[in-house]
């Protein structure tokens, strides 16, 4: 039965302790970029960009080789990139509703 | 792949860990693992609901957001991050040792999953106890009760204007009813001042007709975000508790000897529960943390 499994499916200690190195900086990096006022050194919302940005970075390598999704079947990796374009869908659709409202109706 | 004939062959040895429905360990193994994957996708929309509720009044109020978010303890916040990511790495090497049969290394990887996830959650008791005893909860009645003292009724008219209240001021805390309280409306102010107060936050704190920031307005648009603070970081919680139980079952059966490199699926389905709750983690502290901490950075 061990012939599904010649090949290893993981990155071995060393490789789990990089990724662990990564989120380490990543969750530094998203504390100090949150007290630099990004918004009027580039522009309004850049703040929660760079934050979102690092959040999806250390996501993907936690999905990727934490979860092992890098040596999964093709259905695992539709139904992991089809949750997050459900979620847009959520996303967008919610959004084109609220931001096409004339103002003072929702905010009471 | 084994052919039917060989399947019939063994079947009086076969591996550990096989159920009768499957042919064999590579087809369980994988109607396993999309069946967890499955209940993932499902779970991210669950929190994505809640993502949803966030976006919608975070864009509305941003500057309400800030406010509330910049009361959070960011320390805590910060460590407890840490923490969660250490036990994502504790868990992801108690998957590598289960595929090694290393029986004593899981069981101490677990239990040291546990003890992570443990502190996380004493972190967050902390953190909660906080919000109690200043009256933050979004809840009339589930704050810290404390009567005004005798004789002081006069003391109750503010001495000053929400807007010129500083961050971190400290208060007498006077709260016979246990009603969620803020003092603090100053950047919305700072926003006024600023130029970037949006149309939909002056219709939200403004009283009608005026350019005055209502205390009151702009109180119940921090608890808006106090609600979607308690019931993700809440709802995380939970999560967590389950996973602290799962860890608790998955534990025993290693403490058995029961994974080997043929039968490692529950602690690989166990393990992809547990980053799935970490990753929610890596969103909810920059979105519930960090957000508005820019604003006052720099002593303004």
């Amino acid at each position: 039965m061990s012939d599904n499994h010649t090949e290893e499916q993981h990155i071995g200690i060393p490789g789990y302790l990089i990724v662990f190195g990564i989120l380490v900086i990543g969750t530094v990096a998203t504390y100090l970029v949150a007290l630099t006022d990004l918004d009027s050194k580039l522009f309004p919302g850049a703040n929660t960009m760079v934050a979102l940005l690092i959040a999806f970075t250390k996501m993907t390598c936690v999905m990727l080789f934490f979860m092992h999704v890098y040596w999964s079947k093709k259905l695992i990796w539709l139904s992991a990139i089809a949750s997050f374009f459900w979620l847009a869908i959520m996303f967008a659709f919610t959004m084109q509703d609220y931001f096409t409202r004339s103002l003072g109706q929702f905010t009471y | 792949m084994a052919t039917h004939a060989e399947t019939l062959d063994h079947e009086h040895h076969h591996p550990p860990g096989l159920q009768h429905q499957f042919d064999d360990m590579g087809q369980q193994e994988e109607s396993v693992s999309i069946g967890m994957w499955m209940f993932l996708v499902q779970e991210i929309m669950f929190f994505g609901g809640l993502f949803t509720v966030y976006l919608v009044f975070r864009s509305r109020f941003p500057m309400a957001f800030a406010a509330g978010s910049n009361h959070l303890d960011v320390v805590m916040g910060f460590v407890n991050t840490l923490v969660l990511i250490v036990s994502s790495l504790t868990m992801a090497l108690t998957v590598y040792f289960a595929q090694k049969g290393n029986r004593n290394m899981q069981v101490i990887l677990i239990i040291l999953t546990m003890l992570f996830g443990a502190t996380f959650l004493g972190v967050k008791v902390v953190e909660y106890t906080d919000k109690f005893n200043h009256g933050l909860v979004p809840v009339t009645g589930l704050n810290r009760i404390v009567r005004a003292p005798a004789g002081a009724e006069h003391a109750e008219t503010p001495a000053k204007p929400c807007w010129e209240v500083s961050h971190g001021e400290e208060h007498e805390y006077i709260n016979p009813r246990g009603e969620f309280l803020w003092h603090d409306c100053s950047l919305a102010k700072k926003a006024e001042d600023g130029k970037y107060l949006t149309a939909a936050e002056r219709v939200g704190y403004y009283n009608q007709g005026t350019h005055e920031i209502d205390p009151d307005k702009f109180r119940d648009k921090v608890r808006i975000y106090f609600w979607i603070y308690f019931a993700m970081t809440g709802l995380h919680a939970l999560h967590m508790i389950i996973g602290l139980v799962l860890m608790t079952w998955l534990g025993i059966k290693a403490w058995k000897n029961t994974f080997s490199a043929d039968y490692y699926m529950p602690v690989e389905m166990s393990g992809l529960y547990w980053h799935f709750v970490d990753i929610v983690w890596i969103f909810l502290f920059p979105l519930l943390y960090l957000l508005g901490r820019h604003f006052i950075a720099h002593g303004g």
